[in-house]
């Protein structure tokens, strides 16, 4: 038995360290207390962020591009529905049984179901909507549409694929669209503040962009703007309900200069040769026709095509995706012609009234060379209206010698020779301006007067694209006030006038033009059989590129047995004349003549554009 | 105000403070199981049975006097474990921890018994030793301590077994145990931690320890409870974001919302301001417990209401700082509200017990 005063120690000290053990886990419950009160007052906002970021999951919506317009308000590209079955996995309760059901109705391939079978469960998982069956038919669907109070979890939504509705006319002009890289679609985003996300797509293609054209260059107008639509999810990912929904910006419409009619009239004369056409409207300087034979079914890059057919199209020889209109570098041949004419009178070489008698070739004085022209015992005296009318080489080879070839090289590209012309074009080519540095840099030679002689002629060096002779052929029928061209009406464009570096008078400019009506209308006239073709006067000039230099008539006859190895036919024409509405240029690869065989289809084009 | 109801020829012992407490706290629980369930009334239910049979038991259980629980605290103990031996042999395993033993209707945790009946088998031990402690019974003690606390380690359960003993060392304490002997053994525990941290702890406890350490290096892989939970809490705010309405809870972000994490949901739901009546009530039930430890009969008494009351202020204490983040996750219910039948049956047991002890006085007093 304890005593008392044991007994009383004993109490004390029970007291004192059940005290200290209590004390011990008040502090130790203060601080909880603390932690929670910073947890829940102090960095309330934080976790209130994250308890939102948690449990809600943004999902895109992807807007719908815009159509693409003629002039005419002809829908050119256009977004055609296709129709997709799609069902709710997560809704379904027994799929075999589904399936069976809805056999009854819609035939499945064995490649759908496994398709179905494949992705059923996780969709359902994450409830997320599966399409079991694309592209349904008219039939299809009303049969669907009957019945589909047997099918709650099921449902019919439309998909689009981007369609080109002349698949063949506007190939390289407005190209096509197609899937993109990751990186782009991130870059997509980004300057829609958007990040990376589940994406609920419009097209069945997915992520769409153009990849080529006008589709290319206005790739973001046509796009629009993603919309998104706010979900609240667990912690599995599973979708539960829609939050809200900010919707997408459909892409804006796109109302080209193109002329739907003009481009049918181009592709039906060229009749898949090859070669390109592109004609130009003068009041706006833009693009009413752009074509490159032979062409391809854009719509097959678009929406997918088989890899056979594609091998195919890459193995063409004649390369149907090369896009010669912006891409194909031509030598400009005798089109140059009023251009150097012009150079004379600017630089005071020759006037209208200076004559030279022509024996059919010129003789470069430095090295007794000769330079033939192309008409055997030449055009006597002749003036150089008269020149540019029968194309004679031995005036321009002269006139070219007395120039100075730097001089001669800043004119000609005022005329757009060597530089870009387009402001909307899909990787324009420049075409090449030789200069004497070009030259030394990548031939390694010295220029000599016989290459500005050639240049005085178009051959040589120099090469341009049929959207540089477009704007060439435009240039002159309105007398140096042209401006870039474009595909597109563009608010930048000022009305104001143009002011150009030359200074050449307004007489000299109409003696050009009745220089280039001659070629059609003179009876010597390199292009008088296009005479007939019309009802209204046209200024034109036309030019055969040689590829192979030859000596004789019987040598070109030799060498033409090999059809790559033909002359390339050209011609630039305006009209109709004294004030001109429309400028064309048509090249056709190895097709010889360019007076008789460009010249008509340019002509055509003309009559469709100008006679409505 | 401990109370004996005369009915004639028999006492009823009765404590209104600790009953009325304890009950609002059930109830409470009940409530936010409800919600913590998602809505699952099945859930709620069988728990509704085993406070309404809890309360019952806490009742039964206080009025034995407590010469009876000296007497039989041998028993009881050795009753314990031959539980936790049984444990051993036809345990339940979940997870890789044998845990539970299937009674059938009821699956029993065995380690929740011991946590009850070590301190008073220790209190009834120490209670006429003399003062100071002297070194044999120190050292009979702290192997039973030892003893019992690895069997309860190895099943695996960290966070019980701590608790267990916990439970023997307050007794200890609170009978006497010397400064010099608590001093030296800090410093002994101190300089085994490696030894015991390799060899005792299991590879994903030592993982949880890890993720404790630093929460940030994985916040999607072990850290993921800790972070959600710091997030359903915080999210909730000063008022919370109202019943059923947490989305940390309702949406499965929350682990584990029914059990050890059933405090995170009560945060988010009710806030601070729930927080604070909440834990107002649990600490008002410590308060009263030292309140009932200071006018206790004798020295058992003192031993075991102080023992088993600082058993329960453990276990809320780790399951809070285990929920804030503040110790690492060691599977620890939320007295009287986690789910749970085990834990709930021994918290009514033992404050029935500290009742008993409370309200019974010996005769030669009065």
């Amino acid at each position: 038995m304890i005593d008392l005063n044991e007994r009383f120690i004993e109490k004390r000290s029970f007291f004192n360290r059940l005290l200290f053990i209590y004390f011990f886990f008040a502090v130790l419950f203060l601080f909880l207390l603390f932690k929670t009160y910073s947890l829940q007052v102090s960095s309330y906002s934080d976790y209130e962020l994250a308890a939102l970021k948690n449990k809600t999951k943004e999902v895109l919506v992807q807007p719908v591009r815009g159509v693409i317009y003629d002039r005419n308000g002809n829908i050119l590209v256009n977004n055609v529905p296709t129709y997709d079955l799609i069902i709710q996995p997560s809704k379904i309760k027994n799929l075999d049984d589904f399936i069976i059901n809805i056999s009854k109705i819609i035939e499945l391939s064995d490649a759908e179901i496994e398709n179905i079978n494949k992705n059923f469960k996780r969709r359902a998982t994450y409830n997320r909507e599966l399409t079991i069956k694309k592209d349904l038919s008219k039939e299809e669907i009303a049969k669907f549409e009957v019945r589909s109070y047997q099918f709650k979890n099921a449902f019919i939504d439309v998909r689009y694929s981007r369609e080109n509705k002349y698949p063949y006319l506007f190939s390289h002009a407005l190209g096509y669209v197609g899937g993109v890289s990751n990186d782009k679609v991130l870059s997509i985003l980004k300057n829609q503040d958007l990040k990376q996300s589940e994406t609920t797509f419009k097209y069945s293609g997915g992520f769409i962009a153009g990849k080529t054209g006008l589709e290319n260059i206005y790739d973001s107008a046509l796009r629009g703007s993603f919309g998104k639509k706010l979900f609240e999810v667990d912690a599995r990912g599973r979708l539960l309900k829609e939050l809200s929904f900010e919707k997408p910006i459909n892409g804006k419409s796109l109302f080209t200069h193109l002329d739907l009619n003009s481009q049918k009239k181009a592709f039906e004369q060229m009749n898949n040769r090859r070669g390109a056409v592109v004609a130009l409207e003068l009041k706006s300087g833009s693009i009413v026709t752009y074509l490159s034979t032979p062409s391809f079914n854009v719509n097959g890059l678009s929406n997918g095509m088989s890899s056979v057919e594609f091998e195919k199209l890459i193995n063409d020889v004649d390369k149907p995706f090369f896009d010669r209109a912006g891409q194909g570098r031509y030598s400009p041949a005798s089109t140059i012609k009023p251009a150097i004419a012009l150079f004379g009178i600017k630089e005071k070489i020759v006037d209208w009234n200076f004559t030279l008698k022509d024996p059919g070739f010129f003789v470069l004085p430095e090295d007794q060379r000769i330079y033939r022209g192309w008409k055997k015992g030449g055009h006597g005296t002749i003036d150089m209206k008269g020149a540019i009318i029968e194309s004679s080489n031995t005036f321009f080879f002269s006139l070219a010698y007395k120039a100075d070839i730097n001089n001669l090289i800043s004119h000609l590209s005022e005329f757009g020779f060597g530089r870009n012309v387009c402001k909307d074009c899909f990787n324009p080519d420049s075409g090449l301006l030789p200069t004497p540095e070009w030259k030394m840099n990548n031939l390694n030679f010295g220029w000599f007067k016989g290459d500005t002689v050639n240049l005085g002629v178009g051959q040589g060096y120099m090469s341009a694209t049929p959207v540089q002779l477009a704007y060439y052929s435009a240039f002159l029928a309105k007398k140096g006030n042209l401006q870039e061209l474009s595909f597109v009406e563009s608010d930048s464009i000022s009305n104001t006038a143009f002011i150009n570096n030359l200074s050449i008078d307004n007489s000299d400019w109409d003696q050009i033009h009745s220089s280039m009506i001659g070629v059609i209308e003179d009876p010597r006239g390199t292009a008088k059989r296009l005479k007939p073709l019309k009802s209204y006067v046209v200024a034109a000039k036309s030019g055969t590129v040689e590829l192979v230099s030859t000596e004789t008539k019987e040598d070109y006859k030799l060498v033409r047995q090999n059809i790559g190895n033909r002359d390339h036919a050209i011609i630039v024409a305006f009209g109709p004349m004294p004030d001109p509405e429309y400028a064309v240029s048509v090249v056709i690869e190895n097709g010889e003549s360019g007076g008789s065989v460009a010249g008509p289809v340019a002509i055509a084009v003309l009559n469709e554009l100008i006679n409505k | 105000m401990k109370k004996k109801l005369d009915f004639k020829n028999f006492s009823i012992y009765f404590d209104q403070y600790l009953f009325i407490a304890i009950t609002l706290l059930s109830v409470m629980g009940l409530f936010f199981l409800y919600s913590a369930s998602q809505e699952d009334i099945n859930t709620v239910a069988k728990q509704a049975i085993f406070v309404g049979f809890g309360l019952l038991l806490m009742f039964v259980v206080s009025q034995p006097d407590p010469d009876f629980y000296n007497t039989f605290s041998g028993l009881f103990l050795i009753f314990s474990l031959v539980l936790i031996f049984l444990t051993m042999i036809f345990g339940k395993e979940i997870n890789g921890a044998k845990r539970w033993l299937d009674l059938g209707f009821f699956t029993l945790q065995s380690s929740e018994i011991i946590k009850i009946s070590l301190p008073i088998f220790l209190s009834s031990y120490l209670y006429n030793k003399p003062l100071p402690i002297s070194t044999r019974h120190t050292f009979i003690t702290l192997i039973l301590i030892g003893f019992i606390f690895a069997l309860v380690a190895r099943q695996p359960d960290l966070g019980t077994s701590l608790v267990v003993f916990m439970s023997g060392g307050y007794v200890l304490f609170l009978a006497g145990l010397s400064w010099r002997f608590i001093g030296s053994a800090i410093a002994l525990f101190l300089l085994s931690l490696p030894f015991l941290w390799n060899n005792f702890l299991e590879p994903f406890q030592q993982q949880r320890v890890l993720t404790y350490l630093n929460p940030d290096a994985d916040p999607y892989g072990t850290a993921w409870n800790i972070t959600q939970s710091k997030i359903a809490i915080g999210s909730g705010g000063i008022n919370g974001k109202g019943y059923q309405e947490g989305s940390q809870a309702h949406l499965d972000f929350l682990p584990e919302t029914e059990t050890d994490f059933i405090f995170a949901v009560i945060a988010e739901e009710f806030g601070f301001i729930g927080v604070c009546i909440l834990l107002s009530v649990f600490f008002f039930i410590l308060l009263r417990c030292l309140y009932l430890a200071f006018n206790a009969r004798d020295r058992f008494c003192r031993l075991t209401i102080g023992g088993l009351s600082l058993v329960f202020a453990s276990t809320l204490f780790i399951n809070l700082a285990m929920v804030v983040g503040v110790v690492p996750v060691v599977g620890m219910p939320l007295p009287f509200i986690s789910k749970g039948g085990s834990s709930l049956l021994s918290f009514y047991i033992a404050f029935g017990i500290i009742i008993s002890m409370a309200t019974h006085k010996k005769l030669m007093q009065r």
